[in-house]
């Protein structure tokens, strides 16, 4: 080994220490590893601070997180009480759509289902009903509960009558979470209605019984808060509205069936009266047709023998006589023509008579009968008038029927219209049916007149109608024959201001 | 394939039955339906509502479920039944079983035995995928998974749900044919000609800091970083025991815990079911010793977040081929959180889909899937306030 000593140990020399270079090296391990050493123990001091500041970071983020959960967990149950809000909400909005379209009672209650009940929170449902007449609650709703439970809770209900009658009193709503002082306890209701959480709410229609909803759940976890409250208040204010309602209408109802019955009763009276009638009018009808036949042969004779004496074929007859005998023939042809009359208006009323309906032209018609009648409008110096346009000439009539018509309305006329007078006959065309108009500048009618006088026999009590001659049968024929043609017939009139006689007659 | 879905809202549930098939019909042109998928809400489970769709179909297999809510083109339904009708194509198998009194065997037993029933209808076949329906009310359906994995293979796809009518879970109903049954578990098992695209989703976020399962057995965890489990919810709410309880429906469908798996993006869930007295907390689904765990919580719009994902990867799966249809198993907890914006999640699914592939679903409490199709050779999980989406074609 003939290397150069090393310095510590030259130095160690200088000291007289005896060291070995093996010495030297342990030394310098020694002190390398106590450096080592202590720089490791302030790395771990170092982490240890990182460590505690981590710790503490993660402590203060873990207090973060346990404000956080609360927080959320406060907005989880709001939000949840909000969504249940909304779906109750919902719910109810179709209750109360549903048990206000119906008007029967029965209804009311059957629309109350299980399904939407559950979506306000509850599965089981009574309602009762107190019952004044029998004092005593009859149960009207029953959701979730068997024959003999609801026997229990009746009889429970029956047994503490005088309760939940000053529940029903003091209009208030009760459930498990806002008990009413007096009331039956809360377990007593949960045990007895086999329910965990409950709602009683009063209904309370207007007229009528009056009783409680009650509405319950079994699930342990609900809690009946305020808005449940006001919920289901409001479903029972819907559900007596809704009865009021159907109460109301049966009362109308009823009296309205009361009001059908009477009515009905009293047209199967008119009924039978108009067949009476029809049976008396049809007997009158034959009476007056076989009379009226039965008169005619006599008055031929009358007549017959009156030519005779009148033609001088039974010797000469002297004036007085002759203008009796002229009087005789004049009545006896005024007889015959109220006969004749008579005898149409039965035929056409028996519907004997039938109608040879044909198409003619209006115009022709009147112009026969003012051609017809020509004499006595010159006697008058009465001026006619025909105004009927082209497009209101042609009818479906009887013509020889319409004729009459024409001449009796126009006939009148002239009995009624002074002298120097006008008479207008115009026509005009509306759908299916030609109305013509007949008009008089004549006395005209008296108003309580206008509907009597189209009745047989029937003629207007004044001075001019004592002057002037009639049956009483013509207007009856006309309004006979207008209506066996389907047509109407009818007047307007002012006393002193002439009368318009209108009828229609058929195009097609 | 040809399918069809039929709704019907009407009270009697037999009037129902037959205005939801004939809805269905219209879509099949097909001599034969094969098998029809049936979910109602609680109040149909009647044998003759079951026996009416059987009488109207023949000889058609029909499985299905009660749920809260059911799930169709139109929405959700929370009064009414929806029915699928499937004619499968050519080369496509199915088998469906069923398997009862679940409580009085061995539930890993009753696992087994729905598989080798499944199983024994389709020897030949290439088995591609299982749907699985189940009582919501059975506990420890981790273990009826597990069953029915040692009879199908852990890399065999498993798609399911157990069925929920409410967040208290009363009463369930499942179907098979023309029987209804509770305690019970049934499935179908599809091969041949097939393929299945699936997204599992559930938008719930993780809060505040990671903490550690020290002690707890199966689905019961008895302490979190070696202090009474019950102490995280307590400090999180600030209420004790009782006021906790109190709450709990929400609380559970609300904040559920989240298992952190290694090397996953989301976090397992586990809503909770009850608080025991001794500060245990009780759980849907197992809470594995060591599982690190953090608080979770859930936003609507985190979780239609979710629900897109969901029907992008489902859609994904499918890799361009055409859906015949679409099954959803949507948590129960997801339906009550979004309240009423429920629909804006078929709407989602439809917006991925299409509005004219036909869609069925229902409401769940657990939802059983590997946690994505791409990696399903790994076991199914059970999953909690999970969205399922499978979509099913040739």
């Amino acid at each position: 080994m003939g290397g150069e000593t090393p310095p510590l140990l030259n130095m160690l020399n200088i000291l007289d220490i005896p060291f070995t270079p093996l010495d030297v090296a342990g030394i310098l391990t020694i002190i390398f590893l106590g450096i080592a050493l202590f720089l490791k123990i302030q790395r771990i001091k170092q982490l240890r601070l990182e460590v505690d500041k981590l710790n503490k970071s993660l402590e203060g983020m873990d207090e973060q997180s346990k404000l956080i959960i609360r927080t959320d967990m406060e907005l989880n149950k709001i939000q949840e009480e909000l969504d249940k809000k909304i779906t109750s909400l919902y719910t109810l909005q179709e209750l109360t759509r549903a048990i206000s379209t119906t008007l029967e009672e029965p209804q009311i209650f059957k629309r109350i289902e299980v399904e939407r009940l559950k979506e306000i929170g509850f599965e089981k449902a009574l309602i009762f009903l107190y019952s004044e007449k029998d004092s005593r609650f009859n149960l009207y709703l029953n959701i979730g509960y068997v024959s003999e439970d609801v026997g229990i809770v009746k009889a429970f209900i029956e047994a503490n009558g005088s309760q939940f009658l000053n529940l029903i009193k003091i209009q208030k709503t009760i459930s498990s979470t806002s008990a009413v002082e007096g009331f039956i306890a809360k377990e007593t209701i949960n045990s007895l209605f086999t329910v965990s959480a409950f709602i009683f709410s009063v209904l309370l229609p207007k007229d009528g019984d009056k009783g409680f909803l009650f509405v319950g759940t079994e699930n342990k976890d609900t809690l009946i808060t305020e808005g449940d409250e006001e919920l289901v208040t409001i479903l029972t204010n819907q559900l007596g509205q809704s009865l009021e309602n159907a109460r109301l209408f049966e009362k109308t109802w009823n009296v309205q069936q009361e009001l059908e019955k009477k009515v009905e009763e009293r047209t199967r009276e008119l009924a039978l009266v108009i067949e009476g009638i029809k049976k008396i009018s049809k007997r009158k009808t034959d009476f007056v047709s076989s009379v009226s036949h039965e008169l005619r042969t006599p008055l031929t004779s009358i007549k017959g023998y009156a030519a005779i004496l009148l033609a001088g074929k039974l010797g000469e007859v002297p004036l007085g006589v002759r203008e009796r005998l002229e009087k005789i023939n004049r009545h006896s042809d005024e007889l015959v023509h109220m006969v004749n009359d008579m005898l149409d208006i039965s035929r056409i009323e028996s519907g004997r008579e039938v109608m040879k309906i044909e198409p003619y032209d209006l115009k022709i018609i009147s112009a026969r009968a003012a051609d017809l009648l020509s004499a006595q409008l010159k006697d008058k110096q009465i001026e006619l008038s025909i105004d009927i346009p082209v497009n209101a000439s042609e009818v479906l009539i009887d013509v020889n029927q319409i004729e009459r018509v024409f001449i009796n309305i126009v006939g009148n006329a002239i009995k009624f219209t002074p002298v120097a007078g006008k008479i207008f006959i115009r026509a005009v065309s509306i759908g299916a049916w030609i109305q013509v108009d007949i008009a008089d500048t004549g006395s005209g009618i008296p108003e309580e007149a206008r509907e009597a006088i189209f009745e047989e026999f029937y003629r207007v009590d004044s001075l001019i109608n004592q002057q002037v001659k009639g049956t009483g049968l013509g207007l009856a024929l006309v309004k006979n024959i207008i209506e066996a043609h389907g047509g109407k017939i009818w007047v307007k009139s002012k006393l002193g201001a002439g009368a318009t006689f209108s009828f229609t007659l058929p195009v097609k | 394939m040809q399918v069809g879905v039929g709704v019907s809202i009407a009270k009697d549930y037999i009037e129902a039955a037959k205005e939801a098939l004939f809805r269905a019909k219209k879509y099949i042109t097909k001599d034969k339906i094969d098998f029809a998928i049936v979910f109602s809400t609680v109040e149909f489970a009647h044998p003759l509502f079951l026996k009416t769709i059987s009488r109207l179909l023949g000889p058609t297999t029909i499985v299905g479920s009660s749920s809260l809510a059911v799930m169709s083109n139109q929405g959700f339904l929370k009064h009414g039944l929806v029915v699928m009708l499937i004619s499968l194509s050519e080369k496509i198998y199915f088998n469906a079983a069923l398997v009862e009194k679940i409580s009085t065997k061995s539930i890993n037993k009753a696992g087994e035995e729905l598989a080798e029933k499944l199983l024994s209808g389709a020897k030949d076949i290439h088995r591609k995928l299982s749907v699985i329906f189940c009582d919501g009310l059975i506990k420890n359906t981790a273990d009826l998974i597990l069953g029915l994995q040692d009879k199908f293979g852990k890399s065999f796809p498993l798609v399911g749900a157990s069925t929920a009518d409410n967040p208290v879970f009363q009463k369930n109903y499942l179907y098979l044919n023309q029987e209804i049954y509770n305690d019970a578990a049934c499935g179908i098992l599809l091969g041949g000609n097939l393929n299945f695209g699936l997204g599992v989703r559930h938008g719930w976020k993780p809060l505040g800091k990671p903490r550690f399962v020290t002690e707890s057995f199966r689905n019961t965890v008895y302490k979190i970083d070696s202090e009474p489990a019950v102490k995280i919810y307590e400090e999180y709410f600030a209420r004790k025991i009782p006021e906790l309880t109190k709450d709990l429906k929400r609380i559970a469908a609300f904040y559920p815990i989240g298992i952190y798996l290694s090397g996953k993006k989301e976090y397992l869930l586990r809503n909770l079911i009850s608080i025991r007295n001794d500060g245990s907390l009780v759980f849907h689904g197992d809470v594995p010793v060591n599982s690190q765990i953090r608080f979770m919580i859930g936003a609507k719009d985190s979780i239609l977040d979710a629900t897109r994902q969901a029907a992008s990867e489902a859609k994904q799966g499918m890799l361009e081929k055409k859906i015949d249809f679409v099954l959803v198993f949507d948590s129960v907890f997801r339906f009550m959180l979004l309240g009423r914006q429920v629909n804006k999640e078929l709407e989602i699914i439809q917006e991925e889909f299409g509005r004219d592939t036909p869609i069925i679903g229902l409401c769940t409490c657990k939802e059983y899937a590997p946690l994505k199709i791409m990696e399903y050779s790994e076991s199914a999980y059970s999953h909690n306030q999970a969205i399922t989406i499978l979509a099913v074609g040739k």
